[in-house]
């Protein structure tokens, strides 16, 4: 939901911009966008539709998530150019790097678990499962590779949505900022030469 | 009737191709932040 939240605030901050330099607000041109309604569909019935995350084990749900984040990497690639997708590429290589050195899940440690649902029972949260239909894997931070790079960002607990963030979330979160509030406004308006 | 068809019209009439690309831009970012971010249990814990 922070990553939803990160679109809607940069896209208001891209149209208060173009309002003070009085020019229309634009996006920026992004190519490929059917690579990226290949790359989610799959991760939508996987984690996000409780009705069809049940057909699906665990195996295929971490074996989809690293194909899913590959195929988001190539929708980076043919977008390079702008810099909001090379911010939000880094984030999405960091998340991909962990996610597949600890077995094709994103690490979340029993401690960041139960801080967020404090009223779930603590044998609950058993290592090495995925709690319900989450991208993420259970692991004690200290059996977790490159552990900093995980699930390990925890959001003040006013925050309404979900609080527990991993570096490249935070990247891809600027980076789609950025490309809504700063590469959107200013971009020159195509000039057409009058045929007389 | 005549009006509310009139006006749905008036609406329509508005809409340029700049508000379509900025819709499909936002609806790209959107699915894309989905796919590529891994926030702590996103998909939700389901059963408790």
């Amino acid at each position: 939901m922070i990553l939803v939240l990160a679109i809607a605030a940069g896209w208001l901050s891209g149209l208060v911009r173009s309002r003070i330099v009085r020019k229309p607000y634009r996006v920026p041109e992004i190519s490929m966008i059917w690579l990226v309604l290949v790359a989610v569909f799959p991760q939508l019935l996987i984690f996000h539709i409780p009705y069809t995350a049940g057909w699906f084990s665990d195996t295929w749900a971490s074996a989809v998530l690293v194909i899913s984040q590959l195929l988001l990497l190539g929708f980076v690639w043919f977008n390079w150019d702008l810099i909001g997708f090379r911010i939000l590429g880094l984030g999405l290589i960091l998340n991909l790097i962990v996610i597949t050195l600890n077995g094709g899940l994103m690490p979340l440690s029993p401690e960041t678990a139960r801080a967020l649902y404090p009223e779930v029972p603590p044998s609950v949260w058993q290592i090495g499962s995925r709690p319900g239909m989450s991208k993420n894997i259970l692991l004690l931070y200290e059996d977790t590779r490159l552990a900093w790079l995980s699930d390990s960002i925890l959001l003040p607990e006013w925050f309404p949505w979900t609080r527990a963030l991993s570096p490249g979330d935070l990247l891809i979160a600027l980076g789609v900022f950025w490309l809504l509030a700063v590469e959107g406004p200013d971009k020159p308006t195509p000039q057409y030469n009058s045929p007389d | 009737m005549n009006t509310l068809i009139q006006k749905f019209s008036l609406a329509a009439g508005k809409v340029n191709r700049r508000h379509i690309q900025i819709f499909l831009v936002l609806l790209t970012l959107s699915m894309l932040v989905l796919g590529a971010g891994a926030p702590g249990m996103s998909g939700g814990i389901g059963g408790f």
